[in-house]
């Protein structure tokens, strides 16, 4: 029986960590979850233990805490496997677990392999062309970090969870005090989005075209990390490995290749139109229409189109 | 004030070579800029200098000897040193390795803040920030998107976090390790026009491996906890799909479709 402890920073209703354990364990599991109440599951569950940190003991951010928690965790019930998700708090907390208990770390894995034995975690590399198998050396539970959304377990089978609060944890004084949180104006996310817009290399000059397109399908605009790194986007709409993970049921590539780490950013999409001027890039193996010719030129055709026709239907309904 | 500046020079994506034999970057022939976050990180040290004038700068990076040009260029800003960590032995280094490296040779030296980029663009792990922040022993924050400046007397520093929907506000006490992230508002200055050849040769030290109470066994790939098998190129499932170019009868077939599927009503 292999022993996992996964760290929840996501809604309690996120179980892409427990696809990723179905990935790689294929013997019987027990499934220890550790987080704050907010992110749990509040009662039975796919997992066996719940354990609560105690917001008022241990901040979140308080990363110094957190992982000495963890460790200590870790000592009492050795792990196997110890998973975090890719969250902002995640990324900050992993490194530090992982050197605690002296083991390599990978980060974003995207996919999973279990290879006579041994598991092999896959990410993106370098070029946005290759992927990259990676092992862990040395002995020690294995750990890496799995960005939210990417696996889904294929079987969910409900435990009767036994839910714990970690109250004899003394914490050290917290180095990191919250003064205050303020929300930012409300911007729309990516991922909540339907239908995404997204453009990149090949659009870049006119990258304000794609807002027209995006408004006549009630869509919002997103783009690849050439449009971002240019300054022009911000990142909060970056699509991809150092982006975000997105699912609409339709995606209109406007001017983007498609490496690896962009593809990445695209789970569970349903329908991808690709506009392109090379119809041999990568994107365009994953679409379902492939539009050859300049982006810009499409997005002002079929506005037009779109346009001419709402208003004809108007004119008939009248 | 003493400030670290954590810089790393990448190479710049467009034109990357790679060993497929030992499963490497070829670092040595390739453009290297700096990593964007990084210089965001500088150019926010600089501007402590320029309020507290006792502010000391120094910058320190692991990688190859090719970047001395580069770092000669930072140099003739107003940074008082940099020290290069290069040597044939640490190369593959994992994130493991390379921050056990750099948390070395920082445990022998006194400094107030250790300013890093939330990410680089080649690796972009962020794991090296908070891992130096855990040898070390000290806080960590990233996605750091200004420092207050009043504050950087008290020995506590106030500071806002970007995260995601929400701006986070803390106090971190110091010595700290802050990551900043690209949004926020430091830009680096331009080299001064008569400094542009000046010699800074003095200011850059570089260290290897006989500087360092590390054995071989502790650096590069034997040092490293992680190990790549394998790298190969993506294959893509294809879709049966329909192709059309943006003429009339393409633009037709797109709209025929969106409203056949409903995205259009
Ligand atoms: C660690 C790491 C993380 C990364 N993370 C991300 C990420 O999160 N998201 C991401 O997107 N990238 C990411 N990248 C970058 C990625 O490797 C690519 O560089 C990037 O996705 C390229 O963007 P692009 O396809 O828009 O641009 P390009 O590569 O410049 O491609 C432009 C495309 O547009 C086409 N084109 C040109 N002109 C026209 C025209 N007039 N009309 C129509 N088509 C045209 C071209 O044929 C080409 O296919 C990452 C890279 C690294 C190393
Ligand atoms: N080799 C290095 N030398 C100096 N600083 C580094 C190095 N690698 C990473 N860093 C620092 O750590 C940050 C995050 O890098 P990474 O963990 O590679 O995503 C960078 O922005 C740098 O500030």
């Amino acid at each position: 029986m292999k022993k996992i402890l996964i760290y929840c920073d996501t809604k309690p209703e996120d179980l892409s960590l427990v696809g990723a354990v179905e990935l790689m364990v294929d013997e019987e599991v027990s499934l220890t979850a550790i987080g704050y109440k907010e992110h749990c599951p509040s009662g039975n569950s796919v997992y066996d233990e719940i354990l609560l940190i105690d917001d008022q003991k241990v901040m979140p951010y308080d990363t110094m805490n957190l992982c000495d928690l963890i460790t200590e965790n870790h000592k009492e019930n050795k792990y196997d496997i110890i998973l975090f998700p890719s969250t902002q708090l995640g990324r900050i907390l992993a490194p530090r677990v992982a050197i605690a208990l002296h083991v390599g770390l990978v980060a974003d894995v995207t996919d999973l392999h279990l290879n006579h034995g041994i598991i092999e975690m896959i990410r993106p590399a370098y070029s946005g062309k290759l992927l990259a198998h990676i092992e862990a050396l040395g002995t020690g539970p294995l750990m890496m970090s799995v960005r939210p959304g990417v696996f889904q377990p294929k079987a969910v089978q409900l435990k009767s969870t036994n839910i714990r609060e970690l109250h004899g944890y003394q914490p050290k004084p917290s180095q990191i005090i919250l003064l205050q949180t303020r929300l930012k104006p409300s911007t729309e996310d990516i991922r909540d989005s339907k239908i995404l817009i997204s453009g990149g290399g090949g659009v870049l000059e006119h990258f304000d075209h794609l807002e027209e397109l995006a408004t006549l399908l009630n869509a919002q605009v997103s783009a690849s990390r050439r449009v971002v790194d240019s300054g022009l986007v911000s990142r909060r709409i970056q699509v991809g490995q150092s982006g975000k993970t997105v699912s609409p049921k339709l995606y209109i590539a406007l001017g983007i290749s498609g490496s690896v780490q962009h593809i990445e950013g695209l789970k569970n999409v349903e329908t991808i139109i690709a506009v392109n001027t090379n119809k041999n890039a990568p994107i365009c193996s994953l679409a379902t229409l492939v539009v050859e010719g300049d982006a810009v030129d499409f997005i002002d055709k079929l506005s037009t189109k779109i346009k001419k026709n709402s208003l004809n239907f108007k004119e008939e309904t009248q | 004030m003493k400030i670290v500046c954590l810089i790393k020079f990448i190479p710049d994506v467009e034109d990357f070579k790679y060993d497929h034999e030992r499963n490497v970057l070829i670092r040595e022939k390739m453009n290297q800029i700096l990593n964007p976050e990084d210089a965001v990180a500088v150019a926010f040290a600089l501007n402590v200098k320029k309020y507290y004038p006792s502010t000391t700068i120094e910058l320190v990076s692991m990688g190859p000897q090719s970047i001395i040009p580069k770092l000669e260029e930072l140099l003739r800003l107003d940074l008082d040193q940099a020290t290069l960590i290069t040597d044939l032995a640490f190369v593959g280094s994992d994130t493991y390795a390379t921050s056990r490296i750099i948390a070395h040779y920082l445990t022998k030296h006194k400094f107030d803040l250790i300013l890093t980029g939330t990410h680089t663009l080649d690796g972009d792990t962020s794991h090296v920030p908070a891992q130096i922040a855990q040898w070390l022993g000290l806080p960590h924050l990233s996605n750091v998107n200004s420092i207050h400046m009043n504050s950087i007397d008290l020995g506590r520093l106030e500071l806002s976090v970007d995260h995601d929907q929400e701006i986070m506000s803390f106090a971190v006490s110091t010595p700290a390790v802050l990551s900043l992230q690209k949004e926020a508002p430091y830009k680096l200055p331009y080299v001064r026009f008569e400094d542009l050849n000046k010699d800074v040769s003095e200011r850059l030290k570089m260290l290897s491996l006989k500087d360092f109470d590390l054995k071989r066994e502790d650096v590069g790939f034997e040092g490293s906890k992680t190990k790549v098998i394998k790298t190969y190129a993506q294959t893509l499932n294809r879709q049966t799909k329909i192709e059309v170019t943006t003429d009339e009868a393409g633009i037709q077939t797109v709209y025929d479709y969106l409203k056949d599927k409903g995205f259009l009503k």
